[in-house]
């Protein structure tokens, strides 16, 4: 008290004033009551008159000692008295239905003094009804009404007593009532148990808080604007709530009455009419008298959860100043409990008086508290998620959203170090993942300039930048706790991520390896969306690795599954898909909302689509160059480029490329047609490649391939032309060494895609050309269409017999350990093809028309 | 060529007393300081119970300084633990060997242990001195005497743990006795041991650091690796070694051990690869007489698919020989790596004895490529290629010529010299042939499949065309 006073006293001296007027009629406690209530009545009725002077009342009352309070009752009794006395106003209607409350009182005590039971059974009755009226308006039960309850059962008591030994029996009627009368005391003693046992243990305490709720809750109302929620920190907040005491009457905190404010909020929470602002703001200045670390860990539980409330609708996101007070108030939740190894918030604790102080001394030990700091970090994580996915990505808005990812950052590492320190397993491998997904997806200077400031903070957790120097040892060292804990769901997108990030430091073969060895493509169609999105992402994400690297068959393989969906958008979650045949329901659409990721997070789309066009043309435009017969041709690779390439063909005109699509396509059509130059410029003044980190090598690297694969498709469509051709020749059309002409000329020799040999010494390609007859290339087909049959039927005959066990013993050594082998290694010994297996995201869904394609993968990959 | 020495990666895959042959070959070789090796000699006899070896490498290293005296004291210790092992094991020898007992052994182990309690008293721990005292020896270096032991105490105990590190031992004691073929037999059932994942702990006792705690697979993984290098002791001096070493390398579950955790052992298995080209070819040209597998006889192709795919992993020049020459048809860069891998090969413990065989089968790689592609050749560029000279190489080639097949299609212009070699290109018919196969393919798996069952037949092995 004395501290509240000295903080008032400082802001304003007005105000101190009337904070001295009112103290004392809320201290002053009516006179014990014994045998009867009358004095207390009284009092009461005239502290309550002038005293509440609106809004609702307060039922809950703290056992919390006054001794403080005490202090200087009577000298400032009658001053306060004198003040309130001219304080008549109109009244509301919770005012209005006191009164009769307390009228009732009277009636009732009038009754008793003739002992007419009868009259006080009917007043009883009415009472009862009021009260039950101020529950269903969820307000407090008044002190009154407590206090009533408690003179009654005397009352009753004592006359039970004197009937028994009265000679002159009252009347029937009288008696009968007053038998009524004793059950209904006990009914309604039992209903209010809490609280009459606290007020016949300490009526004045009792007393006081329920003044002090009353006049909390009435305070704004009388007259303080209505603070802007969040904007101030509680030390503003009481400064200038001292001073806006009107009708001199101030509300005050103070760390005695503490817990009974804070039940008074939680008892509010969740219900209709609750003003949650105003809650938010109560429980701010609580924050601010909260005297120890029990109270104050007690109020910021309530705190964080009651702002974290602020915003129930699903649709919309926490405003930002709110978020930030709450990511402020985990912060000093955490130092708090991390600084005092006696506290500990635990989510299951033994039951515990919500109305007590305790102490490492009082609870012999560690005081745990009901609460769950892992569960407000991912709430803030995930509230900033969603502001992110609501606000618009091209605004500045958008970037100062995404500067406080800084401090929320700082806040994981903080809480992570607390776990890491109280070494709580569970949360911490929450909180690790938490931080993982801040910075998995990256690249370095981010990472950086998030660590930066973790360095500065004064809490650091076991796993730093600074410790590990480069970000991928960081994400490693993170990814190696997370695998090392149980849960399999962190441990899956530990996996995943870490997988993402090596891909995006352009370690393809470590990512493939890893992606692999996890057999998550097996898996992942039982996961839930969230991983699925993260394993697309990252499959997504090998696939431009590998193109970046220059691996462009592993690129379109990888990139392929996820481009023949069409539904890129979606499966990456970055947009919402709009299905043809089918209405989502708006509960699914909420949902795909929700699931959006982040702008910033984004692999943006063009590219991929880019990259994955530019990959294919590169494989498919020699193929398609190579085979002659239009059987063969159905067979494409990539279908969705062989799509766009036949709309490209069907066209009449074609206009300069606008977009990259219109780039690519006649690209492909220049390469198709052996000039590789126009195709490298048209490849190369696609806009989009800027954003691809290292662009200009990765042009480099596709001129590169361009030569190489124009060479390829000139030598397949030209070759029937020429008898032989000079090597020289080739080199100096196609730019290329010699060397490497030879190599590229050699390797079709060699693969016996080019009937053709070299004549060293005069440096020409001599070819060798048969023209089949018709009859000739039907018989051709005929006998690949007969083996494919075989092969079929020898399918359907395993999935018969159960497997390849019955076989093995049956055949002889070499076909069937090449069919083992083509098994077992499509685990891991042929990794393309296990990737090409995997990206199917979406589950069902995604993997619909993929099992078609296959076999042909299989059989391209086999050569 | 020190840098590409793999004795450092491979040792810590050995038992200390399999690294002692290494150890020794380098000292030879000289690659290293002289004292350098010595010294690491040194350091892997003090572990063991060789104390004499161990001392004289201590003298000379450090010449004219006497050898600390723990090494007297140690070896006394040894000689009475090892007369105290000797007489437990003795007893359970004498049993055995008892022909009467030997009769009455049977399969079942179990039953064997009732009948030699119930006659002779053995109880399980005196035949767990078999064992100890086979450590024991072996930890000496007296691995025939331990090979024995250890087999006995195999055939008698039901321990699974110290069966498999029985195993382990008898292995390392017949490879350092040098009895290849008992140490091949020796390796089958081992790794059938280890396939058929029958203990979770099976390196626990084989590897000092028993990790029981591991996974079974990881724990699979781990003596597949260690089996892995083991066996290239074996296969790189059993006479049919390198047949049996592709067989088993490039059979799925090992390749990926490969892959996963020793890709420095594509080494030996491109080196293999290499060196059973004429038993690959061999047999292709008569007709699949012995019955080797299709993974040998396409180990080359096998092989270079793994290089490829393991490249950015590891590469040295028996690999890159394979690569160039394979995958980016350079043919000066192979010819160049494979100068680098001459020496490789001739420096390293497993394949120095295979230099020349070695070298010889490469210049056959590279011409049977080099003629595959070309039509006209000039004698003196195949000669260059090959790192011949003009008339050595012009021998090559007609020996070549005679050799393989291309007997019909290549002739020598001389008078330009050159080679010319006409290949007709491939007849049309010869892919129609194919189905021929499928009448015999569906006739077999008729016979297979139950008389009710549905008639159905399987693919065919396409026949290699020539």
């Amino acid at each position: 008290m004395s501290r509240f006073f000295r903080q008032a006293g400082d802001s304003d001296s007005d105000s101190s004033e009337s904070e001295d007027e009112l103290m004392p009629s809320e201290d002053e406690a009516p006179p014990k009551p014994t045998t009867t209530a009358k004095p207390a009545m009284s009092r009461f009725l005239r502290t309550a008159g002038s005293d509440s002077s609106d809004d609702s009342e307060s039922d809950e009352e703290s056992d919390s000692d006054s001794d403080a309070a005490r202090g200087g009752d009577d000298a400032e009794e009658e001053e306060s008295d004198e003040e309130n006395k001219p304080q008549i106003r109109i009244l509301s209607a919770v005012d209005k239905r006191l009164k009769e409350m307390e009228a009732t009182g009277k009636v009732m005590e009038n009754a008793l003094k003739i002992n007419d039971w009868m009259a006080i059974s009917n007043e009883f009755d009415k009472l009862i009804r009021m009260i039950q009226r101020q529950h269903n308006l969820s307000e407090p039960v008044p002190v009154f009404y407590v206090r009533t309850l408690v003179n009654l059962e005397l009352s009753i008591n004592t006359t039970l007593q004197k009937e028994k030994e009265a000679k002159k029996k009252m009347n029937a009627s009288n008696a009968k009532a007053l038998t009524a009368m004793k059950q209904k005391i006990k009914k309604a003693l039992k209903e209010n148990e809490t609280d009459v046992k606290k007020f016949t243990e300490n009526p004045e305490a009792f007393e006081q808080d329920y003044l002090n709720l009353i006049a909390r809750d009435s305070a704004p109302s009388a007259g303080i604007p209505t603070a802007r929620p969040g904007a101030a920190g509680p030390n503003d907040q009481v400064d200038e709530f001292t001073t806006v005491g009107k009708g001199g009457k101030v509300v005050q905190f103070t760390s005695e009455s503490i817990f009974k404010d804070l039940q008074a909020v939680q008892e509010a929470r969740g219900k209709k009419n609750t003003d949650r602002a105003e809650q938010i703001r109560i429980l701010e200045i609580l924050v601010g008298v909260a005297a120890t670390s029990y109270q104050r860990i007690r109020v910021l539980l309530a705190l964080i959860s009651s702002r974290f409330d602020y915003n129930s609708s699903v649709t919309s996101h926490m405003p930002t100043e709110l978020w930030l007070s709450a990511q402020r108030e985990v912060d000093q939740l955490v130092s708090i409990v991390a600084s005092d190894p006696n506290y500990s918030i635990q989510e299951i604790t033994e039951d515990y008086d919500e109305y007590i102080e305790r102490s490492p001394a009082t609870e012999k030990g560690i005081v745990r508290i009901h609460g769950s700091i892992i569960s407000f970090i991912d709430r803030l994580d995930d509230e900033f998620t969603r502001s992110l996915q609501n606000i618009d990505p091209h605004g500045t808005e958008y970037v100062d959203r995404l500067k406080d990812e800084k401090v929320l950052y700082c806040t994981i590492c903080r809480a992570q170090a607390f776990y890491d320190k109280t070494s709580q397993s569970e949360p911490l491998g929450r909180v690790v993942m938490r931080r993982l997904e801040h910075i998995y997806s990256k690249p370095d200077a981010v990472v950086q300039a998030l660590e930066a400031t973790v360095d500065i903070s004064d809490v650091k957790p076991a796993m730093s930048l600074a410790q590990h120097t480069t970000t991928s040892a960081l994400v490693h060292s993170l990814c190696v706790y997370l695998y090392k804990s149980g849960n399999s769901l962190l441990r899956t997108r530990a996996m995943l991520s870490h997988i993402y990030h090596h891909a995006l430091q352009n370690d393809f073969h470590t990512a493939r390896d890893m992606l692999l060895m996890s057999h998550l493509q097996e898996s992942i169609h039982s996961a839930d969306v969230a991983t699925q999105i993260l394993y697309n992402r990252t499959v997504v994400q090998l696939g431009l690795c590998a193109f970046r690297s220059g691996l462009i068959k592993e690129a379109q393989a990888t990139l392929q599954d996820i481009f023949t969906t069409q539904r890129v958008k979606e499966l990456l979650a970055q947009g919402v898909h709009q299905q043809r045949f089918q209405v989502m329901t708006p509960e699914q659409e909420k949902a795909e909302k929700h699931r959006q990721l982040p702008f910033h997070m984004h692999i943006n789309t063009e590219l991929l689509e880019a990259a994955f066009l530019v990959s294919s043309m590169l494989v498919e435009i020699p193929l398609l160059a190579s085979i002659e017969s239009e059987e063969q041709k159905r067979k494409a690779i990539s279908k969705p480029f062989r799509r766009l390439l036949d709309f490209a063909d069907r066209q009449v005109f074609t206009g300069p490329p606008e977009s990259t699509r219109d780039h690519i396509m006649q690209a492909s059509k220049a390469l198709q047609d052996g000039e590789w130059e126009k195709c490298r410029d048209l490849i190369q003044s696609i806009k989009i490649w800027s954003l691809m980190p290292e662009a200009s090598t990765v042009k480099d690297m596709l001129a590169r391939r361009i030569q190489e694969q124009g060479l390829r498709t000139y030598l397949f469509t030209y070759a029937p032309h020429y008898s032989t051709l000079s090597l020289s020749l080739l080199s100096r059309t196609f730019s290329l060494p010699l060397r490497a002409v030879t190599s590229v000329v050699s390797k079709m020799i060699w693969n016996e895609e080019l009937s053709a040999s070299l004549d060293q010494s005069g440096g020409v390609v001599v070819f060798q050309r048969i023209e089949l007859s018709r009859s000739q290339q039907l018989a051709q087909v005929i006998a690949d269409k007969v083996a494919a049959m075989v092969d079929q039927n020898e399918k359907a005959l395993d999935i018969k017999m159960g497997g390849t066990g019955g076989w093995g013993d049956r055949n002889d050594g070499g076909k069937n350990e090449k069919r083992e082998q083509t098994q077992e290694r499509r685990g891991r010994g042929e990794r393309t093809r296990g990737t090409r297996g995997g990206a199917r995201g979406r589950g069902a869904r995604f993997s619909q028309g993929l099992g078609n394609q296959m076999p042909s993968h299989t059989g391209q990959r086999g050569q | 060529m020190a840098e590409y020495d793999l004795s450092k990666t491979i040792i810590p895959y050995l038992d200390r007393h399999l690294a002692f042959p290494l150890l020794a070959h380098l000292r030879e070789a000289s690659l290293f300081p002289t004292e350098e090796v010595i010294a690491a000699q040194y350091a892997l006899a003090k572990g063991t119970n060789m104390f004499d070896y161990a001392s004289s490498l201590f003298e000379q290293i450090y010449p004219g300084e006497k050898a600390p005296s723990e090494f007297d004291e140690k070896r006394t210790n040894a000689v009475s633990t090892n007369e105290r092992l000797q007489l437990e094991a003795q007893a359970v020898l004498d049993v055995i060997q008892n022909p009467d007992v030997a009769q009455a052994l049977r399969q079942d182990k179990n039953q064997n242990l009732q009948y030699l309690k119930d006659n002779y008293n053995l109880t399980l721990e005196q035949i767990t001195a078999l064992y100890t005292f086979g450590q024991f020896q072996y930890s000496y270096g007296n691995y025939t005497g331990a090979a024995d032991y250890l087999y006995h105490f195999r055939v008698l105990s039901t321990d699974n743990d110290l069966n498999n590190s029985a195993h382990w031992g008898k292995l390392a004691s017949d490879i350092l006795t040098g009895r290849w073929d008992v140490a091949l037999e020796e390796l089958n059932t081992l790794r059938e041991a280890i396939d058929s994942r029958t203990s979770s702990s099976l390196l626990a006792s084989a590897s000092a650091n028993a990790n029981n705690l591991q996974e079974p697979a990881l724990a699979q993984l781990h003596s597949r690796t260690w089996l892995v290098h083991w066996s290239l002791f074996v296969y790189f001096n059993h006479p049919e070694g390198r047949t049996l070493l592709l067989e088993t390398f490039l059979s799925p579950s090992y390749l990926n051990t490969i892959q996963t955790s020793c890709p420095w052992v594509l080494r030996y298995l491109a080196a293999a690869a290499i060196l059973s080209r004429k038993a690959a070819a061999g047999v292709a040209s008569a007709a699949a007489a012995t019955p080797l597998s299709s993974r040998v006889r396409h180990a080359i192709k096998e092989v270079v698919k793994v290089i490829q795919m393991e490249e950015y992993q590891y590469h040295d020049p028996v690999t890159s020989f394979l690569k160039e020459l394979y995958i980016e048809f350079d043919f000066e860069a192979a010819q160049r790596e494979l100068t680098l891998a001459e020496e490789v090969v001739g420096d390293d413990f497993f394949l120095s004895e295979f230099k020349d065989e070695f070298l010889d089968n490469a210049r056959y790689l590279i011409s049977e490529a080099y003629c595959r592609i070309h039509q006209k050749i000039d004698i003196a560029n195949l000669s260059e290629r090959l790192n011949l000279s003009p008339e050595e190489g012009e021998k090559w080639i007609v020996n070549l010529i005679r050799e393989t097949r291309m007997g019909a299609d290549a002739k020598i212009d001389l008078e330009k010299n050159v080679i010319e070699i006409n290949r007709p290109p491939l007849p049309v018919y010869q892919n129609a042939v194919r189905t021929q196969a499928l009448g015999v393919a569906i006739a077999r798996s008729g016979q297979g499949v139950p008389a009710a069952g549905p008639k159905t037949d399987q693919p065919v092995q396409a026949v290699t065309v020539n």
